[in-house]
């Protein structure tokens, strides 16, 4: 099995704002990355301490005082003195462009200022930590290829028709009704094995399932395998020329974390990564 | 109800605090004439829902409060005499982060971040050069520094005495909220219980020496800009409140005697309604709880009085004078909420400290509101509102259950020290940027509406060389002061700590002699601890 990616997310000097350092703490996690958050107050070297105890591909620096002009280049020279200069470094914050364009010449990998998304962080710092392990593969991993089918989703002009089939005849039990306002869509799960039936009604003549219908009627419409993280797979879609309707991971019905790829690239099956995000 | 021809662009329209926005309100559930009486009341009556006092604006306007310090004390002074001649009426002061965490600007941990989100202050010596032609007897100052409160005033208190003004002629609000500061600021220093032994010395020293004084700005503008929801805000800041109010009980002070003293300080976020419906439910569940809890006797101290800032995380760093329309309908709600004063954050918050061009509009914002749009000119405008009196009663409704349940867990301080809020709030923010992340919620400038190229706009920096400059005084300081009365007096200093007595008359001796911040504030680390938050 391949190492999940570690990543230290610190808080150097004094700044006690650490709303940004949790998010993307939190976020990194849900991106399916190992995180280890600092707390407050920590010296430079209590972090270059912590990122060589705890073997982090990358560290975070979170600064909203000002002070990162002074905190992130000691960092640097801090890794460099313990022979850790391998490992990636980002920063966040109220970091001004003209400070930007100095800590990146000095070796912040990246820094990330208000309104940046944490999926785009993770982004990065994926992209990054697979350059520098120098395990950019062709093939995919068979350890990690899906290992099930997590739901197939079919698209029908009526919820309440649809379920006379799949749950008074077939006898399969709904498990979850759910909106999904951006998508226009009121769905139903019928669980089977470990497998869901996903009916899709529209509930707008401008939604996809609308359109799909009028396209191409009723009937199957996706087919979504469960995957460890669907940010990696959409990577490796990306990397192996695939055509994707998602730039980054959203959430999808259930809470899932889903992504797709057109079916232009997959033999004309709408496919969709899907991950069981843990609360 | 499904409509097609009417149909809407979304299946619900939500608060920040996930209150359902009904289509149209009317008068069902409107009050009646004695119903009133008991919500709402005249403004200046019981409870307080309409405003604090019978005039409001129509008295004076709301004092225009702009937060400022940066640099050393030279700066910030040059910048408060500007704001004082541009027509602010109050002063406010930020300190840099080594100041509110009682580090002398040449401890090892203060690299980098002297004089950086505050003005710098070490010893009497600067604080005698902030406040420099500045008359205290005709000016009231804000001060945001908690953890070493007592230091801090006691510093003002001793400049009073050097310009020959008495305590009982200073006026001014120290924040002194330290519970806020391990849910959501982050620079305490003590652990709760010696800190909160602080806050109620403070409050019994004030009571007798310096009467005028808002000895506390008990503080929701933190919490909401770590991410918590309006309702939220206030229900731990009035949580938080109780455990101050139950702290000075149990030290034997008399309810009237300290809580008219009592401030508080809250955010004005975006959503304008829940904005002025939060104020207002605040000011009614604060005057039953002081009232009816409490059985407070004097009507100032059932009044709940505010100063509020616009919310500086609702600023984006993309196209930054939009923040300018942001700032304004901000400031805007809490004039409307009938706060008693206000700052509003400049347009560059989100890339730097503000220039003085970024300031005086931020200035000028508030005296727009004031002088040019009316809304001063009556009580309360929106009192009466279906939908804003609809807002008011369920956030109140939905702030008491938040608060009963941090009773049940025995009061703020045990929530705190279990990291109750701190994860109610963690969960909030979350779910914001996920909101955010999806384009759920439009940012606009941010997630859409976007520009490719922006243009650079003009930032304030600080200089490095402020820090040497600064350790240099500090060692020409130590030099020249009375070795002897210094080591004298924070020896007293520590042996009151280990006993019961009231700390404020050791530390204004300590201070009037010069010793510095930094020596105080470790003399009580040594009899204290310092807290260690507990992490996930």
């Amino acid at each position: 099995m391949k190492r999940p990616i570690r990543v230290l997310v610190a808080k150097p000097g004094l700044d006690g704002h650490d709303r940004g350092a949790l998010i993307v703490a939190q976020g990194l996690r849900d991106a399916g990355m190992e995180v280890i958050y600092t707390g407050l107050r920590q010296t430079v070297a209590q972090i270059v301490a912590a990122a060589v105890d705890e073997d982090v591909d990358c560290i975070g620096l979170s600064s909203l005082s000002g002070a990162h002009m002074s905190l992130f280049p000691a960092l640097l020279d801090e890794l460099q003195k313990e022979g850790a200069n391998d490992i990636l470094v980002i920063g966040g914050g109220v970091i001004p462009p003209t400070d930007v364009r100095a800590l990146k010449a000095l070796g912040i990998a990246e820094i990330f200022t208000p309104g940046s998304t944490v999926t785009e962080m993770a982004d990065f710092i994926r992209s990054r930590v697979r350059k520098n392990r120098g395990t950019e593969r062709a093939a995919a991993d068979p350890a990690s290829a899906p290992q099930v089918i997590d739901h197939i989703g079919v698209a029908v002009v009526s919820l309440e028709d649809a379920l006379r089939f799949y749950r008074d005849h077939l006898g399969l039990q709904v498990v979850h009704e759910e909106m999904i306002p951006d998508q226009h869509v009121r769905a139903a799960f019928l669980q089977l094995g470990e497998t869901h039936i996903e009916l899709l009604e529209s509930t707008s003549e401008h939604g996809p399932i609308a359109r799909f219908i009028a396209k191409r009627g009723p009937g199957v419409h996706h087919v979504a395998y469960r995957v460890d993280s669907v940010s990696e797979w959409l990577e490796r879609a990306r990397s192996s020329g695939l055509r994707v309707i998602d730039d980054a991971p959203r959430t999808g019905g259930q809470h899932k974390l889903i992504a797709f790829v057109h079916p232009a690239s997959a033999h004309g099956v709408l496919t969709e990564y899907c991950q069981i995000v843990q609360e | 109800m499904a409509n097609e021809s009417y149909k809407e662009r979304k299946e619900q329209f939500l608060t920040s605090s996930g209150i359902n926005v009904q289509r149209i309100y009317d008068w069902t559930g409107a009050e009646t004439a004695d119903a009133y009486e008991e919500r709402l009341g005249d403004s200046g009556m019981y409870p307080f829902t309409r405003g604090i006092q019978p005039t409001m604006y129509r008295g004076r306007f709301w004092t225009m409060r702009q937060y400022a310090g940066f640099g050393d004390a030279k700066q910030t002074n040059a910048r408060f005499r500007y704001l004082l001649e541009q027509g602010q009426t109050g002063l406010s002061t930020a300190f840099d982060l080594p100041t509110q965490i009682g580090y002398d600007a040449d401890h090892p941990f203060a690299l980098g971040e002297v004089g950086k989100v505050g003005v710098s202050i070490s010893s009497l010596l600067d604080m005698e050069t902030l406040f420099a032609q500045i008359p205290l007897d005709r000016v009231s100052t804000s001060m945001t520094i908690n953890a070493p409160a007592a230091v801090l005033l006691a510093m003002y208190i001793a400049v009073g005495e050097k310009q020959g003004v008495p305590g009982a002629s200073l006026s001014g609000t120290i924040q002194n909220d330290i519970l806020k500061e391990y849910v959501a600021r982050g620079t305490y220093i003590y652990p709760p219980q010696p800190s909160m032994r602080l806050i109620t010395n403070t409050f019994a020293f004030c009571a007798e020496h310096a009467p005028q004084f808002n000895t506390i700005s008990i503080s929701g503008y933190h919490m909401r800009e770590a991410g918590s929801t309006a309702v939220q805000e206030i229900a731990f800041t009035l949580a938080n409140a109780r455990a101050y109010v139950d702290a000075a009980l149990g030290a034997g002070l008399a309810i009237d005697d300290f809580a008219p003293r009592l401030s508080f300080f809250f955010n004005a976020h975006n959503n304008f309604f829940e904005e002025i419906a939060k104020f207002r439910a605040a000011r009614r569940i604060w005057a039953r709880i002081m009232k009816e809890e409490y059985g407070a006797q004097s009507q100032k101290s059932w009044q709940l009085r505010f100063h509020t800032q616009t919310g500086g995380s609702t600023l984006t760093a993309q196209q930054p004078d939009n923040n300018i329309v942001r700032v304004t309908m901000q400031a805007l709600a809490a004039v409307l909420g009938g706060t008693q004063s206000l700052h509003t954050n400049s347009r560059d918050e989100a890339l730097a400290l503000p220039t003085e061009e970024s300031a005086r509009i931020a200035l000028r914002t508030q005296q727009i509101i004031a002088h040019e749009s009316g809304v001063a000119d009556t009580v309360d405008p929106l009192g009466g509102s279906y939908y804003v009196e609809a807002l008011t009663d369920e956030i109140e409704r939905q702030a008491i259950v938040y608060m009963d349940g941090i009773a049940a867990m025995g009061g703020a301080v045990r929530a705190v020290e279990q990291g109750y809020m701190q994860r109610e709030i963690q969960a909030a923010a979350y779910e914001t940027q996920c909101r955010i992340e999806r384009r759920e919620d439009v940012v606009v400038g941010m997630n859409a509406f976007t520009v490719a190229n922006e243009t650079e706009p003009e930032l304030l920096r600080i200089g490095p060389e402020l820090e040497e400059e600064a350790r240099i005084r500090l060692r020409d300081l130590r030099a020249q002061r009375d070795q002897t009365a210094v080591h004298a007096s924070l020896r007293r200093l520590e042996q009151a700590a280990r006993g019961d007595d009231n700390l404020l008359p050791p530390i204004l001796e300590a201070v009037r002699v010069y010793a510095t911040l930094g020596e105080i504030c470790d003399q009580l680390r040594g009899v204290f601890g310092e807290y260690r938050p507990q992490h996930w």
